[in-house]
């Protein structure tokens, strides 16, 4: 008998099968908590911006670009109050503007193009940690804008786009007290809270809760922290900020290397 | 033969206070000069003073002018003020020893108030950038100070 498609409607989206079946992964076997995905950087592939990065850590992919520094019209802030160290007045000192975004085609369900409160709490995130490791005071009156592309989800996407940011800054030649690296961490719900240090998008989404550190490297100094999900006993957080902290030290050389490789290239092509 | 390039990143420690001294894209600090750039670090010999250390980049080398940078900048005074004209402008500077004022006229406010015109008849302003001639009706271009209408007197 033909469906009375008057009186009964179907649903309006339609979806695939796969996403309602059981995942093919099970429970991942116990991994080394501290084991860190491969990560492969590449700064300077955009030629339309003034700097950029490409970071790609497991299935997590994130595309980075700045622009600026552009003069900004700020007389009419007024005098703030100098900063600590004798710096340049608050209203003479450059801004930083961030923006992260996430590609409609980057997680599982495909999400609105439109921005959401949670990407602009990134965002925050990341202004908050890229701005002690920018020499801001260095760009008077102007304004520079970093915004960062999440092509894929695959777990910690907020330390990847801030080592994107980093990166890309670097790139653009944009004076920098040190780089920024960030490292995810998640804690499975459970009695022994073992935190895992670059937990991929399953582990994540099972996780009770997560942390993002982000780290200037040589200067040793937190940039940023971030963190959500259950409480639970401090120690285990403090062990977590640990363990990011030692994850983040263990990326640094890859992130030199990439830099020193993007300078090379930029002196040979100026060079030819 | 071309000497070594040494590439270096922002953050990245290069020597000792005592080895050398910072130059454009390092800092200092707890007693070692750092790089602030993604770059080549350069090492000038100084003759008898400490070599400077700086960190290049290829493409440019500063983004915006320092304070004290020498910039070259393309002004057309004949078209904002003539000898003889009766400014008004702001001390921004006592000056220095030599107790020289330092005024500027960058504001809306500011500028031309009474000027003559090359017949020698006081002219009206008509816009921003111009004055006309009563007499002759020619134009001259002057930077005309928007007085406040409390300072008029009508």
């Amino acid at each position: 008998m033909p469906g009375d498609h008057r009186r009964i409607r179907g649903p309006e989206e339609s979806q695939p099968p796969q996403l309602y079946a059981a995942d093919e992964d099970q429970e991942p076997d116990a991994r080394d908590p501290t084991r860190l995905r491969p990560v492969y950087a590449r700064s300077g592939l955009l030629s339309q911006a003034k700097g950029s990065a490409y970071l790609e850590a497991g299935g997590t992919k994130v595309l980075c670009a700045v622009s600026g520094p552009r003069q900004v019209e700020g007389g009419e802030r007024g005098g703030g109050p100098a900063g600590a160290g004798g710096e340049a007045p608050a209203a003479l000192r450059g801004r930083l503007i961030c923006d992260f975004r996430r590609a409609p085609f980057a997680g599982r369900r495909r999400s609105p193009p439109q921005g959401s409160g949670e990407e602009r709490e990134l965002a925050l995130a990341l202004q908050e940690a890229l701005e002690p490791a920018v020499r801001l005071c260095r760009y008077p009156r102007a304004q520079l804008e970093v915004s960062a592309l999440l092509l894929e989800d695959g777990g910690s996407a907020l330390a990847a786009a801030l080592t994107a940011a980093a990166l890309a800054l670097a790139d653009a030649g944009i004076e920098m007290y040190d780089l920024v690296v960030g490292c995810g961490l998640s804690r499975a719900p459970g009695p022994s809270p073992t935190w895992l240090l670059d937990p991929t998008r399953l582990e994540e989404e099972r996780a009770a809760a997560g942390l993002t550190v982000a780290l200037m490297p040589v200067l040793n100094q937190v940039a940023g922290l971030l963190g959500s999900g259950e409480g639970g006993p401090t120690e285990s957080w403090v062990e977590a900020v640990r363990l990011g902290l030692e994850g983040c030290q263990r990326l640094y050389p890859v992130l030199q290397q990439c830099l020193v490789r993007a300078a090379r290239r930029r002196g040979a092509a100026a060079q030819s | 033969m071309a000497p070594p390039v040494r590439y270096c990143i922002p953050g990245e420690r290069l020597c000792n206070l005592e080895e050398g001294s910072p130059g454009s894209g390092t800092y200092t600090r707890h007693g070692y000069i750092f790089s602030s750039l993604a770059g080549c670090v350069t090492k000038s010999s100084e003759n008898g003073a400490l070599p400077v250390v700086s960190v290049m980049r290829e493409t440019e080398s500063q983004l915006l002018p320092d304070v004290g940078a020498i910039v070259t900048c393309k002004v057309e005074i004949y078209k904002s003020f003539r000898p003889g004209d009766i400014v008004l402008a702001k001390v921004i500077s006592l000056g220095d020893a030599q107790s020289n004022y330092l005024l500027t006229t960058a504001e809306n406010e500011l500028g031309v108030v009474v000027a003559h015109s090359e017949s020698g008849v006081q002219m009206v302003p008509i816009s921003w950038c111009e004055m006309q001639c009563p007499k002759t009706h020619t134009k001259e271009f002057r930077k005309v100070a928007r007085v406040q209408p409390e300072f008029l007197q009508t």
